[in-house]
C-alpha cells in the first residue's frame, strides 16, 4: 500500500459546493493525507476540462487511484469511472466522495462545520481508495424476448414497436380481451375518434404479427432473474407457464376513482365520467340539463395530485352532449381548466363556442349537490348560483391500478406515495426503473392521455430494445469471493441469498460455497452473515469499510 | 438527562445505495438542512453491514451509528433488509451487555423519495446521541473497562455460534421445520440472549487474561465480576481449549490463554 | 448499395441528446447536428428543474459527456442541414459545417485568447445579460469544450485587423484558414428536435419589457439565479444591482392570447413556481406573487410542488390577467391587475417582474421544414397526429420535444426515446 498514488479532485460545482464549503482549505488538507499524490480543485470536475485534467493527472502523476469529491455517485460515478478507464486505469480504482448532496447542500448555514465534515469524508474516501482493487465486469447473454405486461393501448403499441424491430414479444393481459381502459371509453379527444376502432386496429395488427404472442386472461405470478434473464411464471386459469424474457415492460395502466359517497353519487342521475362514457356510447343519455363537477376526489388532502386528463375528458363529453342535442344545457364546474399544449387550448376554445357554461369554484366553497339542483359559488361572478340538473357527472381522477402494489413487489420495483410506479429519475429517466431491464410506460407511471401514452410506449420500447439489440449486458463485479480454506460448507449463505447466486457444492476440498456471478446482484448479505467470515465482498470488503471507519476514528479529537 | 456541554457527537451512517442513500441525496437536492454530525458510508445493501463492523465503529470511538435501508418489502435485493433487522437487533443486545444504550444504534428505513424524512431522522438521532453524551457515559465504568467490554463484544459478534444463530433466525421463527415445529420468537430471543451473554462473558475473561497467567480471583477483580460466574465460564473456556492451567499459586490455579 | 443503418438528429438539446444516446446504445450510428458551438440546448441555460429542484446542468452534464465519447455518435456542432434527398431507409443529407476558426483537437478551453480579445458583445447564452468576447466558450460546461470565433464580430474576420488571439494561443489552436465545408451523409431516418425560442415580449408594449429594466423574462431570470450565470447566482436587479425581495411572476405572456399565440405553453406554471422557490431559497425574505389564469400542474408531483411553494416558500398565487406594468421613481415595476375574487382593479409594487414568455418555434423553422419536406402546424410547430405523436408528415422523419409542442423535460426525454424507437423501427425494420 505504500506505493499507492491517489489523485483527489475536489469540485466547486459552480457555487453549489464552493459557495458553502472552503474548497481551497479542503485541497490543502487533502494534500497532507497519506498516499495522496495530488489534490486539485475544479470549477466543474464533470466538465470536459475537469475530466481532461483527471486523465492528464493519471498519466503525468502516475496515479493508480482516483478520488472525486463532488456530487453523488448515483449520477456521476459512471462518468468518472469511464474517464479513468479511458486513461488506462481500472474503473474500480475510482472512489466517489459526496460533498454536495450530503454536505454543502444540507449545511448551507454552517460553513465551518460543513468544511470539517467534508474533510472527514475526503479522508474516508482516500483511505478506502488506497485499498481498492482492480476488477473486471462479466458479460451475460440477453434472452432475445421482451415481456409486456398489460394489453391496453400502451402495452399494445409497445409490443408492436418491438415486434417491428424483429424482437419476440410476449404480451400478457389479465382480462379476456385486449384494450384496457379504452374498452370503457366511447370517443377520444381531441380527434373524437371511436376508442373501439383504435383498439380493434391495434389488436388486429398484433394478431397478425408472428413475433408477438398474446396471452389474455393471464397474470404474472412470479418473477425471478435479472436483466437479460428473467424467468416469469404466468398463470392462465389453472396452468402455470414459465416464460423467459430479457426485458420486462410494465404497461398496466391505471383506473378511475369511483366517486362512492361523494356529492351524493348514486350511479343513476349522479354518475361518474366513466359511466357517462357508457351512456353516450349506447346513445341513452336522457338528460337535457347536465352539470359536470371537476376535481372530485383529487387536489384535496387525501389525494393531492391533479390527474391531468379529467378536464379534457369533461370537455369532450360535454361537446358530445351538445353535438347530440344543441339545446342541452351543460355546465362544467371547475377549479382550473388543464388544457395544455398547442391543440388542447383550441379544444377548450371550441367547447366554449358550443355554448357550454364554465363556472369556476374554489376548494373552500365546493359545489353542493341537492335534489334537482346544484348550488355553486361562482368565483368569477362572485355570486352563488343554483343550477337545476337532470344529470350530475363527477370527474374523478385516475388512481393507481389496484394490482400495482402486488406487481411492484413481484418485480421488486418501487411505487410512489400515490401508488403509481416510481421511475429511476423523475427528469431524465422517465420510463426506466432503477432495476436494469424493467421499464414502465403509460398510466402505470402517471395519468396520461392517449397521445402521451403512445409516446411513452415507443419510449419504453426504445429503452428495452437496447439490451435486446446488443445481445448481452455487462454485470458489475461486486460479487462475493469464497475463501475455501475458511468455508465449512455450512450453507448459511445459500439460505441467505434471494437470488440462488451462491450454492454449496461438493469439491475436492469437501463441501464449499460456490458463487454464480451472473445471478449475483452484489448486495453482500451472504458475506456479512458468514459464520466463519469466509466470504469477501469485492469492492465492499471488510478492510475497505473498516478503513473508512478507522480514518474517521482518527479524526476524533 | 441534560446534554453534555459542547458535545458534538460523531456518527456514522451506513446507507444502502438504492433507497436511503438516494433519500439522503434527495434531502440535499431539496435543501433540507440537518446537523453535520453524520458521516455516510455507502453500501449496496444494508445487509452488507456486518455486526462485527458496527461494533468496530464503537471500538473506534464513534458515538452513534445509523443503519438505513429500503423499507421492508422494498429491498432492491428482495430480502436484504430483513437480515439487517435481525443483525442490528443482535448488536443492540450485545451493546446492552456492554452497558451501552442500545439507542446508540439506529435501524430505520428511508425510501428514495423521503428526503425530508431522512433529514428528520438525522436531526432526531443526533439529538438522541447528544443527550446520551460521549460513548460510554452511561456505562458507569472507566475507559479501560469500556475498551475491554467493547473488544469482547466485537469478538462475540465474530463467533460462528452467534453468527449462525442470527442467520437462521428468520428460518427458525418464521418457517416450520421438517417436523412441522416452529420456534416461537420468545423462545428464540431467550436462546439468543443466553448465547450472547455466555459468549460475551467468556470473551471478557479472555481479554482480561490477555497475555498474563491469572487466578479466578484476579480475573474477577479485573472484570468487576463475581468469582463464581468467572469459574463457570472458565470451565467452559477450558473445555473449548481456549484456556489452560499453567500453574498453581497457593490454592488457586492460574489460567493462561491458548493462542491458536 | 446497402441501406444506411444510421440516423440523423437535428438539434442537440436534451431531446436530441437522449434520442442520440438511445440509438447509439442500440448500436445504430448517429449524426447529431447542432447549429450552436456546443450541445446542451435550452436545458443547459436553466438553473434548476422542477419538481425536484435538481440542478439542471448537473444532471445534463453526464449526458453531454456520454454523447461526446460515444463510439456510435458523431457530433456536428456549428452545422446545419442544407438538403434532404431520398426517402425513408435511404436519405441523402447535405450538411453545412461552419468554420469554428479554432482547432477542436488543439484547443483546451483555457481562455487565454478571450482574455486578450478586444471585442465585447452581448452573450446570447446568458440572454445578453453580460458581455463576451468574439472568441468565446459557448458556455462553461459546453461540449465540445472548446473556443469558437464569432465570425460576425471578430475584427480580423470582418476587417482583417487584430489576430491577437492567434498570438496568445500557446497551443496554436487558432486557425483563420478554416473554411465552411459541405458533407454528405446517408441515413435511414431523421429525428427533428430543434426545440423552441422564448417569445419576444417587447411586442406586448403594456408590459414594458425593454422599456423597464426591472421587467425581465423567464430565461433571463434563470441565468440571473444560476451560479454560473452573469451575477454568479445573485438575484440582483438590472437597474441598481440591489437584491429583489418582492417578485411578480406574470404568466401566459404571449400564450393563451388571441393576439399572439392561442396555445398554452404547458410548462410556465411550473417553472414560475420553481423560480419563485429558488428566490426564497436564496433569501427567505423574498415574497413572490404568481399571476395566473388557470394553474396547470398535471404532471407527476406537480400539484404537490405548487402546494409546497404556497405553504413553505412564501408564494401567493393570484388569479387574474395583468393589464399593464408601469414603474415608479425607483424603477420598481407596478403591476396593474384585476383581482377576480372582487373584480377590482388593483396595483402592486414589486422589485422585479418576471414575464413567463410563451414557447415559440425556432425562428428559422419554416426554412428547416422546407428542407426536410415536412409540414408545420398553424403555430409553426412540427405537425403530428395524436395517435402517431412522434411521426411528422413525411415517412421516416420523426420529431420530439419542444419543436413539436411546448413540453417539459421528462416528457421531452420520453418523446426522444420514443422517436429513437420509431427511427430504429425505420432503420432496422
Amino acid at each position: 500500500m505504500d506505493d499507492v498514488r491517489v489523485g483527489v479532485f475536489i469540485c466547486h460545482c459552480g457555487t453549489n459546493i464552493g459557495g458553502f464549503l472552503d474548497v481551497l482549505r479542503l485541497v490543502d488538507y487533502t494534500q497532507s493525507l497519506p498516499n495522496v499524490a495530488c489534490a486539485k480543485d475544479n470549477k466543474y470536475t464533470c466538465s470536459d476540462a475537469g475530466l481532461t485534467e483527471i486523465k492528464n493527472a493519471i498519466a503525468e502523476k502516475k496515479l493508480d487511484r482516483v478520488v472525486v469529491a463532488s456530487c453523488t455517485p448515483r449520477t456521476h460515478e459512471p462518468l468518472f469511472r469511464s474517464t479513468c478507464k479511458e486513461a488506462g486505469l481500472n474503473p474500480y480504482l475510482f472512489q466517489f466522495v459526496n460533498i454536495r448532496d450530503q454536505c454543502s447542500w444540507v449545511h448551507m448555514q454552517e460553513r465551518e462545520k460543513a468544511t470539517e465534515k467534508a474533510k472527514a469524508l475526503i479522508k474516508m474516501g482516500v483511505a478506502r481508495a488506497a485499498l481498492l482493487e482492480p476488477l473486471e465486469e462479466t458479460e451475460v447473454e440477453v434472452t432475445p424476448c421482451a415481456m409486456v405486461i398489460g394489453g391496453g393501448i400502451t402495452g399494445m403499441t409497445c409490443a408492436l414497436s418491438l415486434a417491428k424491430r424483429d424482437f419476440e414479444v410476449k404480451l400478457v393481459e389479465k382480462e379476456e380481451r385486449l384494450g384496457g381502459t379504452l374498452n370503457s371509453l366511447y370517443r377520444l379527444y381531441p380527434t373524437q375518434d371511436e376508442a373501439s376502432k383504435l383498439i380493434q386496429a391495434k389488436a388486429e395488427d398484433l394478431q397478425k404479427n408472428p413475433k408477438v404472442e398474446v396471452l389474455t386472461s393471464s397474470e404474472v405470478k412470479e418473477v425471478k432473474g435479472f436483466v437479460g434473464n428473467y424467468d416469469v411464471t404466468v398463470k392462465h386459469g389453472e396452468n402455470d407457464r414459465l416464460l423467459k424474457a430479457g426485458v420486462i415492460i410494465v404497461a398496466t395502466g391505471a383506473e378511475a376513482l369511483k366517486p362512492t359517497s361523494m356529492y351524493s353519487y348514486n350511479g343513476e342521475n349522479i354518475i361518474s365520467q366513466m359511466e357517462l362514457e357508457q351512456r353516450l356510447e349506447k346513445g341513452k343519455l336522457n338528460a337535457n340539463k347536465v352539470v359536470m363537477i371537476q376535481c372530485v376526489g383529487s387536489r384535496n388532502e387525501e389525494r393531492a395530485y391533479c390527474s391531468k386528463v379529467c378536464c379534457l375528458t369533461a370537455l369532450k363529453n360535454a361537446m358530445l352532449i351538445k353535438e347530440a342535442d344543441s339545446n342541452a344545457q351543460v355546465f362544467v364546474l371547475y377549479r382550473d381548466i388543464v388544457a395544455q399544449g398547442t391543440q388542447y387550448e383550441d379544444y377548450y376554445g371550441k367547447a366554449r363556442e358550443t355554448g357550454i357554461t364554465f363556472i369556476k369554484y374554489s376548494p373552500e366553497r365546493k359545489p353542493v349537490v341537492e335534489k334537482g339542483s346544484v348550488r355553486v359559488y361562482d368565483e368569477l361572478l362572485n355570486e352563488e348560483l343554483t343550477i337545476p340538473y337532470d344529470l350530475v357527472v363527477l370527474s374523478t381522477p385516475m388512481i393507481s391500478h389496484h394490482d400495482s402494489a402486488i406487481l411492484a413487489q413481484k418485480l421488486k420495483v418501487p411505487v410512489d406515495k400515490n401508488g403509481f410506479f416510481l421511475e429511476a429519475h423523475v427528469k431524465l429517466r422517465p420510463v426506466d426503473f432503477a432495476t436494469d431491464g424493467i421499464y414502465v410506460c403509460g398510466c402505470a407511471h402517471w395519468p396520461a392521455d392517449i397521445s402521451e401514452s403512445i409516446s411513452q410506449a415507443y419510449a419504453a420500447a426504445s429503452r428495452a430494445s437496447i439490451p435486446l439489440s446488443v445481445g448481452h449486458v455487462k454485470t458489475e463485479p461486486l460479487t462475493p469471493v469464497v475463501n475455501e480454506d475458511e468455508c465449512t460448507g455450512c450453507s448459511l449463505c445459500e439460505l441467505t441469498c434471494s437470488f440462488q447466486a451462491i450454492r454449496v457444492e461438493e469439491t475436492e476440498k469437501g463441501r464449499k460455497a460456490k458463487v454464480i456471478a451472473a445471478s449475483c446482484k452484489g448486495c453482500g448479505a451472504c458475506g456479512a452473515g458468514c459464520p466463519h467470515k469466509a466470504i469477501t465482498m469485492q469492492h465492499f470488503t471488510d478492510e475497505q469499510l473498516l478503513a473508512q471507519i478507522i480514518s474517521l476514528g482518527e479524526v476524533k479529537p | 438527562m441534560t446534554p453534555q456541554e459542547g458535545f458534538s457527537p460523531d456518527i456514522i451512517g451506513f446507507l444502502c445505495n438504492w433507497c436511503s442513500y438516494a433519500g439522503a441525496d434527495l434531502a440535499g437536492v431539496s435543501r433540507f438542512q440537518y446537523p453535520p454530525n453524520v458521516r455516510i458510508i455507502r453500501v449496496m445493501c444494508s445487509a452488507r453491514v456486518d455486526p462485527a463492523i458496527v461494533l468496530e465503529a464503537f471500538v473506534r470511538g464513534l458515538d452513534g451509528i445509523m443503519v438505513l435501508g429500503c423499507h421492508l418489502g422494498d429491498c432492491h435485493y428482495l430480502t436484504g433488509n430483513y437480515y439487517t433487522e435481525k443483525r442490528v437487533k443482535t448488536v443492540k443486545s450485545v451493546l446492552e451487555s456492554v452497558g451501552l444504550s442500545p439507542e446508540r444504534l439506529l435501524i430505520d428505513w428511508v425510501s428514495a423519495s423521503e428526503g425530508e424524512r431522512f433529514a428528520a431522522l438525522v436531526k432526531e438521532f443526533t439529538e438522541t446521541i447528544r443527550e446520551l453524551g460521549a460513548l460510554g457515559k452511561e456505562a458507569n465504568c472507566d475507559i479501560q473497562q469500556l475498551k475491554t467490554r467493547l473488544a469482547a463484544a466485537k469478538e462475540t459478534l465474530t463467533r460462528d455460534r452467534i453468527r449462525w444463530l442470527v442467520g437462521r433466525e428468520r428460518e427458525l421463527t418464521e418457517d416450520k421445520n421438517v417436523f412441522g415445529e416452529r420456534v416461537t420468537q420468545e423462545e428464540f430471543d431467550q436462546l439468543m440472549f443466553q448465547t450472547i451473554e455466555k459468549e460475551f462473558e467468556k470473551r471478557k475473561i479472555l481479554i482480561s487474561i490477555g497475555d498474563d497467567a491469572l487466578s479466578i480471583k484476579e480475573i474477577a477483580r479485573k472484570m468487576e465480576a463475581s468469582p463464581g460466574k468467572v469459574l463457570r465460564n472458565i470451565v467452559s473456556l477450558e473445555h473449548d481449549g481456549l484456556v489452560s492451567v499453567v500453574g498453581i499459586e497457593g490454592n488457586s490455579p492460574k489460567y493462561r490463554r491458548v493462542r491458536g | 448499395m446497402e441501406k444506411p443503418k444510421a440516423v440523423l438528429i437535428v438539434g442537440g438539446g436534451i431531446a436530441g441528446i437522449q434520442a442520440a444516446l438511445d440509438l447509439g446504445d442500440m448500436g445504430i450510428k448517429v449524426h447529431l447536428v447542432e447549429k450552436n458551438p456546443s450541445i446542451g440546448g435550452r436545458m443547459a441555460q436553466l438553473d434548476k428543474t422542477f419538481p425536484t429542484n435538481d440542478c439542471s446542468i448537473c444532471i445534463l452534464s453526464p449526458k453531454l459527456a456520454d454523447c461526446f465519447r460515444h463510439q456510435n455518435i458523431t457530433l456536428h456542432t456549428l452545422s446545419e442541414v442544407k438538403e434532404v434527398k431520398g426517402q425513408m431507409r435511404d436519405f441523402s443529407i447535405k450538411l453545412r459545417k461552419y468554420a469554428r476558426f479554432v482547432d477542436e483537437e488543439k484547443c483546451v478551453n483555457c481562455g487565454d485568447c478571450s482574455a486578450k480579445c478586444p471585442v465585447k458583445v452581448p452573450d446570447e447564452f446568458d440572454m445578453k445579460l453580460r458581455k463576451r468576447e468574439a472568441i468565446y466558450p459557448y458556455y462553461l460546461q459546453g461540449v465540445p469544450a472548446v473556443m469558437t470565433i464569432d465570425r460576425e464580430k471578430c475584427l480580423y474576420l470582418t476587417r482583417e485587423v487584430c489576430k491577437i488571439c492567434e498570438k496568445f494561443c500557446a497551443r496554436e489552436a487558432i486557425d483563420f484558414e478554416q473554411k465552411d465545408t459541405d458533407v454528405t451523409l446517408r441515413v435511414g431516418a431523421i429525428i427533428v428536435a430543434t426545440g423552441f425560442d422564448p417569445y419576444d415580449p417587447s411586442g406586448i408594449s403594456q408590459y414594458g419589457y425593454e422599456r423597464y429594466r426591472n421587467v425581465i423574462q423567464s430565461l433571463e431570470y434563470e441565468r440571473l439565479i444560476c451560479a454560473s450565470g452573469p451575477t454568479g447566482g445573485h438575484l440582483l436587479r438590472l437597474s441598481d444591482n440591489k437584491p429583489a425581495d418582492r417578485i411578480a411572476f406574470i404568466q401566459c405572456v404571449g400564450s393563451r392570447d388571441f393576439r399572439n399565440n392561442r396555445y398554452c405553453s404547458s410548462v410556465c406554471c411550473m417553472h414560475a413556481t420553481k423560480e419563485a422557490m429558488l428566490a426564497y431559497e436564496h433569501d427567505p425574505k423574498v415574497k413572490s406573487h404568481i399571476f395566473y389564469m388557470d394553474l396547470r400542474a398535471g404532471g407527476k408531483g406537480f400539484q404537490e410542488y405548487v402546494s409546497r411553494g404556497e405553504q413553505e416558500y412564501n408564494i401567493s398565487y393570484i388569479r387574474g390577467r395583468v393589464a399593464k406594468i408601469t414603474e415608479d421613481h425607483d424603477e420598481n415595476p407596478i403591476i396593474w391587475y384585476e383581482e377576480t375574487q372582487t373584480s377590482e382593479t388593483k396595483k402592486m409594487t414589486v422589485d422585479l417582474a418576471v414575464l413567463a414568455t410563451s414557447f415559440v418555434p425556432r425562428k428559422n423553422v419554416e426554412e428547416l421544414a422546407g428542407t426536410l419536406g415536412v409540414e408545420l402546424d398553424e403555430h409553426g410547430f412540427f405537425k403530428t397526429d395524436p395517435l402517431s405523436p412522434l411521426d411528422t408528415t413525411r415517412l421516416g422523419i420523426f420529431t420530439c420535444g419542444c419543436c413539436r409542442e411546448p413540453t417539459d423535460i421528462p416528457e421531452s426525454v420520453a418523446q426522444a426515446s420514443g422517436a429513437a424507437g420509431r427511427a430504429a423501427e425505420a432503420v432496422m425494420g
